[in-house]
C-alpha cells in the first residue's frame, strides 16, 4: 500500500522521508526522532551510490520543467537572462532557509519544496477533491523558466537538489568522459548542446550541478559509433 | 480553494504534540490527511498564515475528529506522538459552553451534545436541571459535540490546545 506525498511516503513497512524535511525537523525541534531518522537512511544511500537521480528521475518538477523546456525551445531559445550555471546561490538559498528555519521554528523550505507541492496537491485533489492557492508557485516557476531563465529552480534555487547534491562521495555514480582509442569522440558537442542545464560534460566541473538525467550519454550514443566516450560510472 | 481564515488556534489532530512543537516537528507530508477515514483532516490554507499553512487541522463544525486513532501510528516525524493509543488519553483541546445561547442553559430540553460524546456520560454530563457540563479532565476535543450543536453559531466549542497525558 502506498501512502503519503514526496515528503515522506511509505510503501508497505518501509517508510521514506525526504532527508532536507528530516534535517529541519532535527534544526528546529532540536530533537531526532528515532522513526524519522531511519526513514531518511535510503533516500541517503541512494543519493550516495547515485547521485541526484531523485532530482533527474523522480522529481516531478523536473519532469514539468524539462516538457516546458522543449516547448520554449520553439517560443523563445534566448531567455531574457542567460547566467552561467553556478551553484553558488543554491547553497545560499538553502543555509539562508536553515537558518530561518529554527529561528521561526517551522520547516521554512518546505513552503518552497517544488516536489513536496505537486505531491502533496495532488494528493489533496485525490482525497479532498480540491487544491491550494500553493500550486500556484509551480506556474510562476514554468513561466519564468520560459522566458526568463532556462531551468531556473532546479539550477539556481531548489533548496532540495542543494541538499542532495552534498551526499557526493569518490564512488558516487557520475557522468564520466574518458577519450582514448577505444572511446572515440567526433567532438559533435550534442552532448553539451543536450543539457538543458548548460552543462559540458566534456570538460570541466558539472558537479554538483549535474543531476544524472543521462541526456548527455542518450545524446552521445545517438552520434557516434562503437564505444562512446560518455558513460555513468562508479 | 481552501479559504476559510482560522480565527481561533487551530485544532489538531489526536496525538499532536503542544503547538509550538508541533509546528517544528510537522513536516505537512500529509500522510493523517490520507489515513483519516472520515475527511476530518484537512490542511490549513495560505490564508491561514505562513507559520501553520499546509499543517493537518480538524474543523468539528464541518467534521469532527471521530477518534479512530488511526493517524498518530503514520506520522513519520512524531508531531502526532505515535504511542498515543487510547482515545481517552487524547488532548485535542476542550469543549466550552456558551450558556447564554446553549438551549438547555437557556431552559429548553435539550441533550445533543450530551448524548453524542464518544466518552458517555463522563465528558459531558447533565446535571440536576438537565443542562450539560463539561468535565475539563475527561474531555478529549474531539468537536463532536461542536458539530451536532443544533444552535447556530454552535454554543458548544472546542477551545483548541493542552498537552497529552
Amino acid at each position: 500500500m502506498l501512502m503519503g506525498t514526496l515528503y515522506s511516503f511509505a510503501v508497505g513497512p518501509v517508510w521514506i522521508t525526504d532527508p532536507l524535511s528530516g534535517l529541519q525537523v532535527i534544526i528546529s525541534a532540536l530533537a531526532a526522532d528515532r522513526i524519522l531518522l531511519l526513514s531518511m537512511v535510503i533516500p541517503i544511500v541512494f543519493a550516495l551510490v547515485f547521485g541526484r537521480v531523485f532530482c533527474g528521475w523522480i522529481c516531478p518538477q523536473n519532469t514539468i520543467s524539462e516538457l516546458f523546456d522543449s516547448l520554449a525551445a520553439r517560443i523563445m531559445p534566448k531567455r531574457l537572462l542567460n547566467p552561467s550555471p553556478s551553484s553558488k546561490i543554491r547553497y545560499m538559498i538553502m543555509g539562508l532557509l536553515l537558518i530561518v528555519t529554527p529561528l521561526l521554528g517551522f520547516p521554512v523550505a518546505n513552503l518552497i519544496s517544488a516536489p513536496g507541492i505537486i505531491s502533496v496537491q495532488a494528493a489533496n485533489y485525490i482525497y479532498v477533491g480540491s487544491v491550494g492557492i500553493e500550486l500556484g508557485l509551480i506556474g510562476v516557476i514554468v513561466l519564468s523558466e520560459i522566458f526568463l531563465v532556462r531551468r531556473l529552480w532546479c539550477n539556481y534555487v531548489c533548496p532540495q537538489g542543494a541538499f542532495l547534491g552534498l551526499f557526493r562521495i569518490g564512488k558516487t555514480m557520475k557522468v564520466v568522459y574518458k577519450e582514448d582509442e577505444e572511446h572515440v569522440c567526433g567532438q559533435c558537442f550534442e552532448c553539451a548542446k543536450a543539457c538543458q542545464f548548460g552543462l559540458n560534460p566534456m570538460g570541466g566541473k558539472i558537479y554538483p550541478l549535474c543531476h544524472n538525467c543521462g541526456d548527455c550519454i542518450t545524446a552521445c550514443e545517438r552520434m557516434n559509433q562503437g564505444e562512446k566516450p560518455l558513460a555513468f560510472r562508479f | 480553494m481552501q479559504a476559510i481564515r482560522m480565527s481561533r488556534k487551530p485544532v489538531r489532530p489526536p496525538g499532536a504534540l503542544s503547538e509550538k512543537d508541533f509546528l517544528s516537528k510537522c513536516i505537512r507530508c500529509g500522510k493523517c490527511l490520507q489515513v483519516c477515514p472520515y475527511k476530518s483532516i484537512q490542511m490549513a490554507g495560505f490564508f491561514d498564515g505562513i507559520r501553520v499553512m499546509g499543517s493537518p487541522v480538524i474543523r468539528p463544525r464541518e467534521t469532527p475528529c471521530y477518534l479512530c486513532m488511526k493517524c498518530p501510528p503514520v506520522c513519520p516525524s512524531g508531531a502526532l506522538d505515535r504511542t498515543v493509543k487510547d482515545k481517552k488519553k487524547v488532548r485535542m483541546g476542550t469543549a466550552d459552553i456558551n450558556k447564554k445561547e446553549c438551549l438547555a442553559w437557556q431552559d429548553t430540553l435539550c441533550r445533543s451534545c450530551y448524548q453524542s460524546c464518544p466518552i458517555f456520560d463522563q465528558a459531558i454530563t447533565m446535571d440536576e436541571n438537565l443542562r450539560p457540563v463539561v468535565d475539563e479532565e475527561k474531555c478529549v476535543g474531539c468537536g463532536i459535540c461542536e458539530n451536532v450543536c443544533p444552535v447556530d453559531p454552535p454554543a458548544i466549542v472546542v477551545r483548541a490546545g493542552g498537552d497529552n497525558r
